[in-house]
């Protein structure tokens, strides 16, 4: 485009970069979280803060419940342009029961998938979901959002924008964009070993914001470039669905063969069936996985064709000890308790995909390295956030003489998405531990807090970044950072105050889900209140030319 | 940085192949790769994770190449013309197996 390609990347880096990197910062940072969102969700609902639990028995504790599961009230709300004629009030059909767990959970999600009277595509599902407790079988209130899980999780990969997948869309083009700035970086620098060792800064804002800009890219490359690439792949059916709709004659050819090779019955025989005791199968499927040599728990089981003489149960173990998101599934006939098959050994392409989506999802129980996840991908914040002040560092000087607004705007926006991002979050944990417990749709006024403490971080960033336009530091940035300490420190109090939860009382009884939330907490607030001081240092001394000047002009006072 | 300016119509062009042009090659490729392994007898959730895998690079690729090409216009030939190739064969092949 350009007349070499090191300036066609450059440009290509920079405004994708800048546009998406808004939608990027919120991913990453997000994701970030999302790798401790079970205790994310521990620290947010206090009745759930006790030991992780295996699966419960099928025979006593899940299937009373899942007996008395329908449609969850919100779905059949959605649901309504799905059918022809009027809504039904009964479900009477479930063609899926599942349960899942892993080796951090507490509680117990469980779902229903039912029929859907009337519908104008036979094969839709409505849904019903219910988080129990496995101990008990009761069942917890509906309107306790799971803030890690339920909202920091999905707005890591759908920005909680479920409109038709949009969501889901941005970010999968975000995470196209980052694999370009990847690459298109790189090109652009050239010494990309050098990187990995420079960083001055006592230089100029601008030369260290580089600096770092490039170190944080760099380190972390692999990390950068393997995570949007998985999540991608994750989501590869979503964006190229192309086994759903051109080439779903050939996935539906697939599914019969499949069928017949794999004794699972696709449809429901329409004939009623009963269901022996899935306790007895979940004990022979880890008495098979013994056999192979990898003893473990159950992770994932599910019933299909609920209460039909085709009903059959899966039985997948939890991948606590591997990297790879595989379960090892073995399927029993759901009225004899028979083994219909066993999951043969995976594939090539089975494993490159369950070992990439497996890296990506971390269900693996090694603490280390789901804190140099959360490391990773901090870095990958301070990448992009290092990007925008570049931008504005790069151009702001220029801007103020030419009087344009540019610099100031892209400065409004990076505090917005930076720190305001960071108001927002600590908001809602703040609103958490402030809502009164019974409060109807507590969940949702959380999630308020939310948006609403978010756009008033937005609309204080584009007031508060207006000396930008005069080439000087936006006292935005400061006063955020305060504001992020502040929050920070409120919601740990508070965390004391309505629970007792101390971090004297969770550090002894060594409960890190809610003393590590309370210790990131402090540590994030006295990093914010550093900088926030170092800011209002920095903007009392104004910019290098400036206090070049200064000497000068105290002599001239004096003389 | 004295480039010559280009037209914001070329910017827009070059985006478009990018994005849409990239979409749409990407979508034949997996669509003929998924085919083509298919009828080579591959399980079809397989032939799909493979041919994502690679397509996605491709798309990264083509997106790069659309703004680092001299002529949008082979860009746009390529990208949308070869999409559209080889969706076409994919469902000929589709044709001849089901």
């Amino acid at each position: 485009m350009f007349q070499n390609l090191r300036l066609t990347m450059a440009w290509l880096h920079t405004w994708f970069g800048l546009v998406l990197g808004f939608v990027l910062m919120v991913v990453f940072f997000f994701g970030a979280l999302s790798v401790f969102d079970r205790e994310i969700d521990r620290w947010a609902i206090p009745e759930t803060r006790f030991e992780p639990q295996p699966m419960p028995s099928f025979d006593k504790v899940l299937r009373p419940v899942f007996e008395s599961m329908q449609p969850d009230p919100g779905q059949i709300e959605l649901a309504r342009s799905r059918v022809d004629g009027p809504m039904a009030t009964h479900f009477p059909v479930a063609k899926t029961w599942g349960a899942y767990t892993t080796h951090r959970d507490p509680v117990l999600g469980v779902f229903a998938g039912f029929e859907l009277p009337n519908a104008k595509d036979p094969d839709d599902i409505i849904w019903g979901t219910r988080t129990i407790d496995p101990r008990t079988g009761k069942t917890l209130p509906d309107d306790q959002l799971k803030i890690g899980s339920q909202f920091f999780y999905p707005l890591h990969y759908s920005l909680n924008i479920n409109w038709r997948d949009l969501g889901t869309w941005i970010v999968g083009f975000a995470a196209l964009v980052m694999l370009v700035a990847l690459v298109s970086g790189v090109i652009v620098h050239r010494k990309l070993f050098r990187e990995l060792f420079t960083f001055r800064p006592g230089k100029n804002t601008q030369r260290s914001v580089l600096d770092l800009h490039n170190l944080t890219g760099v380190v972390a490359l692999p990390f950068h470039f393997v995570f949007a690439f998985s999540g991608l792949l994750i989501f590869g059916g979503t964006y190229f669905p192309i086994g759903h709709t051109q080439l779903k004659p050939l996935h539906d050819l697939h599914e019969v063969l499949e069928s017949q090779e794999t004794g699972l019955p696709h449809e429901r025989a329409g004939v009623p069936g009963r269901l022996a005791s899935v306790d007895a199968m979940m004990a022979e499927a880890q008495r098979r996985w013994q056999a192979r040599g990898m003893a473990g728990e159950v992770g994932f089981l599910t019933v299909r064709h609920v209460g039909d003489a085709n009903a059959y149960v899966s039985i997948y173990r939890a991948g606590t000890d591997r990297i790879a998101l595989t379960g090892e599934g073995i399927h029993f006939n759901a009225a004899t308790g028979e083994v219909i098959r066993e999951d043969p050994p995976p594939t090539v392409a089975q494993h490159i995909n369950t070992f990439l989506t497996g890296l990506h999802l971390q269900h693996f129980r090694h603490w280390t390295l789901r804190w140099l996840y959360l490391m990773g991908g901090l870095l990958g914040c301070v990448c992009i956030a290092t990007g925008f002040l570049f931008f504005v560092e790069k151009r702001k000087r220029q801007h103020a003489a030419q009087g344009l607004r540019g610099a100031r705007w892209v400065d409004g926006f990076a505090v917005s998405a930076v720190t305001g991002m960071l108001v927002a979050a600590l908001a809602m944990l703040v609103a958490n531990r402030l809502l009164p417990a019974d409060l109807p749709g507590r969940g949702d006024w959380e999630q308020y807090a939310f948006w609403a403490a978010w756009a008033l971080a937005l609309a204080h960033g584009l007031w508060r970044t207006a000396p930008v336009a005069q080439a000087r530091i936006a006292p935005a940035w400061a006063e955020q950072c305060l504001a992020v300490a502040v929050l920070a420190v409120a919601a740990v109090l508070l965390n004391w105050v309505t629970t007792g939860d101390h971090l004297g009382r969770t550090l002894a009884a060594g409960y890190w889900p809610v003393a590590g939330v309370d210790l990131f907490l402090l540590g994030a607030a006295a990093m914010a209140f550093l900088a926030a001081r170092a800011l209002r240092r920095r903007s009392g001394v104004p910019s290098a030319s400036a206090a070049a000047n200064a000497p000068s002009r105290s002599e001239a006072a004096r003389a | 940085m004295a480039a010559p300016p280009v037209s914001r119509l070329n910017i827009a062009v070059r985006i478009g192949a990018a994005v849409l042009g990239g979409y749409a090659f990407t979508w034949g490729f997996i669509a003929l790769s998924v085919a083509l392994l298919f009828a080579a007898r591959m399980e079809f959730h397989d032939a799909e994770t493979l041919a994502t895998i690679v397509g996605l690079l491709l798309f990264v690729a083509a997106f790069l190449w659309a703004f680092a090409a001299r002529s949008v216009a082979i860009v746009w030939t390529v990208l949308a013309g070869g999409g559209a190739l080889m969706a076409g064969a994919a469902t000929l092949v589709q044709r001849a197996l089901t």
